[in-house]
């Protein structure tokens, strides 16, 4: 026994050097379980406070920018409402309210924290919980992607940005509805890759891929952004492209975080299906 | 050790973390290149820092960059094998006893010939391991490569402008 101490006191060094660096790299291994701890909630109180009151100093110079998008966005919506429409048929239809039904619903936040230069980029907003942020909503600005939701506290959200080697969005080509995967490989962030596009399909660069509405994350239609430049591949059975992205990753000030409310009944629907099998 | 060095290491230590956190982790030259100072704390410590307080503030340090970049454990583990290495680089690159004047590892008292390889090899070190955890892939081995050196060279650069910065002043 008191070699045994003198032995550990020898090498003491070397086991405490184990000891820590074991820690460190459980925690980052098994970074989902720890995401539910009391000391990440610590933790992300903690950057998210001083996050927080860094943008809202930042904030201030991109104003410009963000009342240029808020102005755009508004004339959009404008364009939409029942008075922009003059009716020119004199037969008039009603539409019964049980007919039309609201599916989504968005929460606008701020992001207050966000990276384009890593492999695995995040952002942060300030919404959270409390606002009725859950897990797995998709994120987006105007009518383009951003990412999705993967952890939340009261007050803030974590969203793992499309520019993440773990985010694969299903979408399609605008055209004609072929699916397709799109992600990301590092580098460049205006630049994605085109996954699985199947072969009898005619590719130009400039297609438009948007979302396919298949995934729960994000409704149909959303834009991701244009074909840039394609392989025809020889000996495999899909062709591969690549994507310039329609977000700009680098100057996100506002976003929405989609609520789809009518998730649960997806849901509901896929597990009573497996339960009957 | 005096209690001014320790003050000055305190300083030193949130100095840098908020520089990290606030600003260097903002930057991207060129899209993707981001320099690391924060690791510049680890350099400075001084000669006779007992070894295992020297793991233990790698751990802290590596930790509160951690939290900001809500990466758990990836810069905590970096720091903490950067600062393991230390010793072992300060032994074998130091040949006499002159290389250890003065009471921290300096631009002015070690020479720029020994500083140089005394930062290059842990600075590299370091980002090696981040950025490979990082990845955890081996097919993207030559562009990650790639990006390692920059931010290195990056790194490397604001480290000695930090020297010459701490020297300028009689």
């Amino acid at each position: 026994m008191r070699n045994l101490f003198l032995f550990l006191r020898e090498h003491y060094y070397y086991f405490l050097f184990l000891f820590l660096e074991t820690i460190s790299l459980i925690l980052f291994f098994n970074y989902n379980e720890f995401q539910g701890s009391a000391l990440y909630s610590v933790s992300n109180a903690v950057s998210g406070s001083v996050n927080n009151m860094f943008s809202s100093i930042s904030e201030y110079f991109s104003l410009r920018k963000t009342n240029r998008v808020l102005v755009e966005e508004m004339a959009k919506l404008h364009s939409r409402i029942p008075e922009a429409f003059y009716i020119t048929d004199r037969n008039v239809f009603y539409k019964k309210d049980s007919v039309v039904n609201l599916e989504y619903k968005y929460i606008s936040a701020k992001v207050i924290s966000n990276s384009t230069n890593k492999r695995n980029n995040f952002l942060m907003i300030n919404k959270g919980s409390i606002h009725g942020i859950v897990n797995h909503m998709g994120v987006i600005i105007g009518n383009k992607i951003v990412g999705q939701v993967v952890s939340v506290s009261p007050h803030f959200s974590w969203i793992m940005s499309m520019l993440n080697k773990d985010s694969r969005i299903s979408g399609k080509f605008k055209k004609n509805d072929q699916l397709v995967n799109v992600e990301w490989n590092g580098g460049n962030y205006r630049k994605g890759h085109v996954r699985e596009i199947p072969k009898h399909i005619r590719m130009v660069a400039g297609d438009t891929i948007i979302t396919s509405g298949n995934s729960d994350i994000f409704p149909e239609g959303l834009l991701i952004g244009t074909i840039s430049d394609f392989r025809i591949a020889q000996d495999e059975n899909f062709n591969n492209g690549e994507i310039l992205f329609s977000t700009d990753f680098n100057s996100l000030g506002y976003v929405e975080v989609v609520v789809d409310l009518m998730r649960r009944e997806k849901e509901d629907l896929k597990s009573s299906f497996k339960s009957t099998q | 050790m005096t209690s001014r060095t320790v003050f000055f290491n305190i300083v030193r230590f949130v100095f840098l973390v908020s520089f990290q956190a606030l600003i260097l982790n903002h930057v991207n030259l060129g899209g993707y290149i981001n320099p690391y100072l924060y690791i510049y704390f680890i350099l400075l410590l001084p000669f006779d820092t007992p070894k295992w307080l020297l793991l233990l503030l790698a751990f802290l340090l590596g930790w509160s960059i951690d939290i900001f970049t809500n990466t758990i454990g990836l810069n905590a583990a970096s720091t903490v094998l950067m600062a393991f290495a230390r010793p072992f680089v300060i032994r074998a690159i130091s040949s006499g006893p002159e290389s250890l004047i003065g009471d921290t590892p300096s631009l002015r008292n070690q020479g720029i010939k020994w500083f140089l390889y005394y930062s290059i090899i842990l600075i590299l070190l370091h980002h090696f391991a981040l950025f490979y955890l990082e990845i955890f892939r081996f097919t993207e081995f030559p562009a990650t490569f790639v990006r390692m050196l920059l931010s290195a060279a990056f790194t490397l650069l604001l480290v000695l402008i930090a020297e010459y910065l701490r020297y300028k002043k009689p």
